[in-house]
């Protein structure tokens, strides 16, 4: 019995909590009775579960009852039932204009004979509270069905007393890549006979629940994302982290690769410091003033999904491949006339070599004494610029970069890099001539000892 | 069979010395040169790391400098002593190399007559230590880059490591040619033992000049 009545509880809370306002307090109690001028009365008591189930289950009281505001009971008279019929009758105009009305055939009869002062209330075939069609439509789509009432302006209400709108705009649906589904593909569990009713605590609550519905079709976004660093702060109770909805949108959802500078602009709202300090780099020049393509933006380099915490070590040493993806590809480079040997050259000197060594040797977990140099420490990372053209400039602009890793650096040290171009005989004789002395040595030095060993064990042979 | 003593104590240490840290120093850095190969990163990984690996190679690198310092220095106090050292390389040795030659190819009857020191082990020791010394000064610079280009120039230290990766190279080949001739040459196989022992069999060697 106890079993039975907790059940009952919670299937009528929800509804207790909808109709929470005051009116409720005497309009669920039997013995609620209006009376009018003519003598007659009427019974004043709303049925909840006819409420419940009628096609206004989600409207409040008072956004049919409107001249009745919150802690005031407007005292009406009324000449009669029929009176109190027709004035209650005009509340339905509200959200259902005359227009709409008549658009419907069965009801141009019914407006011809109300200006000839023949009224009939809407109550007399519809229902008061119990409002329901009076025919099942048949809708060309299951859109059709939901905007019937969604494209009303109709408002929920969170807890905390924030409201959203819910009203949909059919063009929103019509422009955004999911044209072709249906409300339901979304809305689980919403349909045509089933609308269930939830409640959420904030605005905010409302949006971390409704990006759920994505995962449903985009899981592998889903998983991506569940190891973001967005998805370890929402986490933490961070509620401001983004969730799908917050950087695609939602009914009018497009793609997004359309013009890179939306995609920069969609970070932006969130990281507007980041974005200022973009757009002054050579990048973000380019982005802006020349719309270019090419150049990365936000998501190019960290990702759009799994975007991972830049400030970890992993980060780090991904970084020369980061920028090799575009820096390597000549494709990209020859456009600007820019080099594609800079990934190489650096790979092949001693923080390059060491951050690769450092990369094989994490399975194993052992980790590195230090962090290396990489592309960003030298070029910067948001407000990545030119180096300079003049020697001096880059010699005195790769010095400064040169001491935060190494402050005691005199001014000949930065010399020891010799930048980009590797070894050739005009920037860098000394190392050109070291260079092919070497490869001439190794071999003949190779050569030679191996002619005497090998020379050495013949003689030695023939000899027994 | 006569006995000749030809190494004397402080040389068998400097040997040993010499022998132990050029093994360290090789593997070390030759596990860093290459470090592309497999077995290079397993080598890594097994002394513990690239940080690791590089601790051992310097801090055995200072060791094998201090023993190149050492036997330059004791090369010229024998020198200011008035020793007559007996592994100058001299004309003669050219020409025992040109004879050997021809003898292996079949053109003489007889190997050339030979000193203390062959002419082959001669070439083996110059190498060695003129190598050692690049192998040191160029190695220091690797070391100590922000402290050498407080007083030298910046483009040193890339062709300090162009010298040192490559003359590391060299000084394995003539190591590699020391090893035949010490252990895998036919004639000392299974290993010449003077270098620990400190004397020669007579028989061995024809012996031009004694100690």
């Amino acid at each position: 019995m106890k079993i039975l009545l907790v059940m009952i509880f919670l299937t009528l809370w929800p509804y207790t909590l909808f109709s929470s306002e005051e009116c409720m307090d005497c309009h669920s109690k039997k013995g609620a009775v209006i009376h009018f001028e003519d003598g007659g009365s009427m019974d004043a008591t709303v049925d909840q579960e006819e409420l419940r189930l009628s096609v206004h289950s989600n409207l409040q009281c008072r956004d049919c009852h409107r001249d009745k505001p919150e802690g005031r009971h407007p005292e009406r008279r009324f000449k009669s039932r029929g009176h109190f019929k027709i004035k209650t009758s005009h509340l339905c105009r509200t959200c259902h204009s005359p227009q709409e009305i008549k658009a419907k055939s069965i009801h141009e009869e019914l407006f011809i004979e109300e200006e000839k002062g023949i009224a009939h209330p809407c109550t007399n075939c519809h229902g008061s509270h119990g409002v329901k069609p009076t025919r099942k439509k048949v809708y060309r789509d299951e859109d059709l069905y939901c905007l019937s009432c969604h494209k009303k302006p109709l408002k929920i209400r969170f807890k905390n007393g924030e409201t959203i709108s819910i009203k949909v705009e059919r063009t929103h649906l019509e422009s955004s890549v999911h044209r072709n589904l249906g409300c339901s593909d979304c809305h689980f569990g919403f349909s045509s006979t089933s609308h269930p009713v939830r409640y959420f605590k904030s605005r905010r609550d409302y949006t971390i629940a409704s990006s759920e519905i994505c995962r449903r079709c985009h899981f592998d976004k889903y998983v991506k994302t569940s190891e973001s660093i967005h998805y370890t702060l929402l986490n933490m109770g961070r509620l401001e982290a983004p969730v799908c909805i917050d950087c695609h949108g939602f009914h009018s959802i497009q793609h997004m690769g359309r013009e890179k500078i939306l995609i920069a602009r969609r970070c932006q709202r969130c990281h507007n410091n980041v974005y200022e300090i973009y757009i002054r780099s050579v990048h973000g020049r380019a982005l802006i003033d020349e719309k270019n393509q090419d150049v990365p933006v936000c998501i190019d380099c960290h990702t759009a999904h799994d975007i991972k915490d830049p400030l970890t070590t992993d980060y780090r040493e991904r970084i020369p491949d980061i920028c090799s993806r575009c820096h390597s590809d000549p494709s990209i480079m020859n456009k600007y006339g820019l080099s594609t040997d800079v990934i190489r050259t650096y790979l092949a000197d001693f923080h390059g070599i060491t951050l690769s060594i450092y990369r094989k040797q994490k399975e194993e977990r052992l980790q590195p004494s230090k962090p290396m140099a990489v592309c960003t420490d030298c070029h910067g990372t948001h407000d990545i610029s030119s180096m300079g053209i003049q020697k001096e400039v880059i010699k005195k602009n790769l010095l400064k970069k040169c001491r935060s890793c190494h402050p005691d650096a005199s001014e000949n040290f930065s010399d020891a890099w010799i930048s980009h171009y590797g070894i050739n005989s005009k920037r860098t004789p000394l190392l050109y001539i070291l260079d092919k002395i070497y490869r001439v040595l190794l071999p003949l030095t190779i050569a030679g000892l191996a002619v005497q060993i090998v020379l050495h064990i013949w003689r030695y042979a023939v000899n027994r | 069979m006569e006995r000749i003593k030809k190494f004397s104590t402080f040389t068998i240490i400097e040997h040993a010395i010499a022998m132990v840290t050029f093994l360290i120093l090789a593997v070390t850095g030759l596990i860093q040169r290459y470090h592309d190969l497999e077995i290079s990163k397993n080598l890594i990984i097994f002394l513990g790391g690239i940080d690791m690996v590089r601790i051992i190679h310097r801090s055995v690198g200072l060791i094998f400098s201090f023993e190149v310092l050492l036997h330059i220095l004791a090369g010229a106090v024998s020198l200011y002593r008035g020793v007559e050292p007996q592994i100058l390389i001299t004309g003669r040795d050219f020409k025992d190399a040109i004879h050997n030659i021809k003898y292996y190819l079949g053109f003489e009857s007889k190997p050339a007559a030979t000193g203390l020191f062959t002419y082959r082990q001669k070439f083996e020791y110059w190498g060695i230590v003129t190598g050692s010394i690049i192998m040191s000064i160029t190695g220091l610079i690797l070391k100590y880059p922000v402290d050498t280009t407080k007083i030298l120039p910046g483009i040193l230290i890339p062709a300090s490591k162009i010298i040192h990766t490559n003359h590391a190279l060299i000084i394995v080949i003539i190591m590699l040619w020391h090893i035949y001739n010490a252990i895998f040459n036919p004639e000392v196989f299974p290993l010449n033992k003077s270098i620990f022992t400190g004397y020669v069999e007579g028989s061995k060697n024809i012996i031009i000049k004694k100690l």
